[in-house]
């Protein structure tokens, strides 16, 4: 017996071009969401008043564009469709995931290779520091509580690195049963929509800078997507020194980690199984950096290089000149791009798949998160004076 | 129309005792038996999957899971078929998509006599939300569905 239920469903291996035809009523549907939120919503947020205060909206509950995208995509999957994008519209939601990644390629045009090496220096520590504890304190818990060995490995990384990527990148190399991979997802993406809405009120709160919160999410949020969105929402400016700006670096340093992480997870896995046939498919160190290094990275570096050499103009760099034209429209175009983005984030968190998972992956990954979250402000706070703005 | 008995299989325990349930139904009736089981098409969404991601970590993901569904696919069908073995007219039949979404269709369908089903179901390599399947089938199923532990 044959099957092909996954090509036939889109596995995502059909080009962009191929898509875009059947996306454009999708894609439609979220310009015109994006442009009624900032041409319309957000401006009436900033003077509008309740209860007597004066913008509470914007000042008390720092509702943003950001913010509101993330809610219209939720609303439109979970009460306006009842769970399901219709058909017509599915395909632009689901490219407009993509947005998120191709802005993120986008964000190299903040910064020079040498402010890369400065942020870069210190997020790694504190990157490498938490992936580290993270894994180590999942395959305790995991023993503790006697999870599957593989379940633990999947986990270890999803609640280390960064999230999906990191379960479907491990879960072939141990094993991991679909159901497996399938909790480890709905543990963390719960566990990062929480605190992708809550982080910028703690923030602002505890009267965190750019920099500190940044470096505070980068590392205390799993998701890609979910530390954009974080970062947007305590700030939604896109230039140097910003939320997003540090953000980024932090995330861009944990995703690198994957190939890293997914071989060491994988020999722990293995080591525990000596004597048996090993099934999984257990690669060296090089062949997992090929095969897991995420594409969006090399975009990213490649604009970081060509902002260093000047291509798209002066940078705006802090001390330097300000920004060009060409830097000033691709810090307008990410914020659009962010925003078509980020309602397809929305509309991704199915609220089903995450009220129904539970048992022993969601403690663990409720144990961890929390302590990786609030350790990380923890930390950021003691090293704040360390922390180097670019 | 001729209509049918269907049962979803997913070669597990649960699915076994569904089949029995059905097994005898369409004795009772003198009834085609139809298995179902459903490959999940869900995934590539519910992971995110883009071309943007690193070159074999979720398409090789996505193959990966393929591959394990296809084997179960394979442990329903040889469960279905041994246990109709003395069954005149039965047929097995491998689906695509969202599990709770074709069981429905099927529970709604007009040549569905009855469709038999264990409450749990498809959970043994499926999504969170697989378990709210029972669910949904009580209140959108439009032709009777018959629940087994």
């Amino acid at each position: 017996m044959s099957v092909q239920a996954m090509s036939s469903t889109g596995s995502g291996r059909d080009s962009f071009f191929t898509k875009l035809p059947g996306a454009l009523p999708g894609l439609a549907l979220i310009v015109v969401t994006m442009v009624v939120i900032k041409m319309w919503i957000e401006p009436w947020m900033a003077v509008t008043k309740v209860f007597g205060m004066q913008k509470p909206l914007t000042d008390a509950f720092h509702l943003n564009y950001i913010l509101l995208a993330i809610v219209f995509g939720l609303v439109y999957r979970n009460v306006i469709f009842a769970g399901t994008i219709p058909a017509v519209l599915a395909d632009g939601f689901k490219l407009s995931r993509l947005m998120i990644k191709t802005g993120i390629i986008m964000l190299g045009s903040l910064y020079t290779v040498q402010a890369i090496v400065q942020l870069g220096s210190m997020a790694i520590f504190l990157i490498g520091g938490f992936v580290i504890l993270s894994i180590i304190m999942v395959l305790w818990l995991g023993k503790l509580m006697g999870l599957d060995r593989s379940m633990t490995a999947v986990l270890a990384n999803a609640l280390s690195i960064c999230g999906v990527s990191a379960a479907v990148a491990t879960s072939p190399a141990v094993e991991a049963k679909a159901t497996h991979v399938a909790y480890a997802i709905a543990t963390i993406l719960g566990f990062g929509i929480v605190t992708m809405f809550i982080s910028p009120f703690i923030g602002h709160a505890l009267g965190l800078t750019d920099l500190q919160y940044g470096a505070w999410v980068g590392t205390g949020i799993l998701n890609s997507g979910q530390v954009l969105a974080a970062c947007l929402a305590f700030n939604p400016k896109v230039a140097p020194g910003t939320a997003v700006s540090v953000g980024e670096i932090w995330n861009i340093m944990r995703v690198i980690s994957i190939p890293f992480a997914v071989f060491a997870v994988t020999v722990w896995y293995w080591s525990g199984r000596k004597g048996e046939a090993q099934q999984g498919q257990q690669k060296s160190l090089g062949t997992l950096l090929v095969e897991k290094f995420p594409v969006f990275v090399l975009g990213f570096l490649v604009m970081v290089l060509m902002t260093s050499i000047g291509a798209f103009g002066d940078a705006g760099i802090k001390g330097g000149p300000p920004p060009s034209e060409t830097i000033k429209t691709l810090r307008l175009v990410m914020q659009w791009i962010f925003g078509f983005g980020l309602v397809g984030l929305g509309a991704y968190i199915d609220v089903k798949e995450l009220a129904r998972a539970g048992g022993t992956p969601l403690k663990i990954g409720l144990i961890v998160g929390v302590t990786k979250y609030v350790l990380a402000l923890i930390v950021v706070f003691l090293i704040k004076d360390m922390l180097v703005s670019i | 129309m001729m209509k049918q008995i269907v049962v979803a299989v997913d070669g597990s325990d649960v699915s076994a005792a569904a089949i029995e349930q059905a097994v005898t139904l369409a004795r009772q009736r003198h009834l085609t038996l139809t298995g179902v089981f459903v490959i999940d098409g869900n995934w590539p969404d519910y992971i995110g999957n883009d071309w943007q991601s690193a070159k074999g970590a979720r398409q090789g993901f996505l193959d990966y899971i393929l591959k394990e569904q296809e084997q179960q696919a394979q442990a329903a069908q040889t469960q279905f078929q041994h246990a109709v073995a003395q069954l005149p007219n039965s047929h097995f039949s491998v689906m695509a998509g969202d599990p709770t979404e074709v069981l429905t269709g099927i529970a709604c369908g007009a040549d569905t006599e009855v469709l038999v089903t264990s409450k749990r179901v498809f959970q043994v390599s499926g999504r969170p939300s697989l378990k709210g399947l029972a669910k949904t089938l009580v209140n959108k199923a439009t032709q009777p569905v018959l629940f087994t532990p």
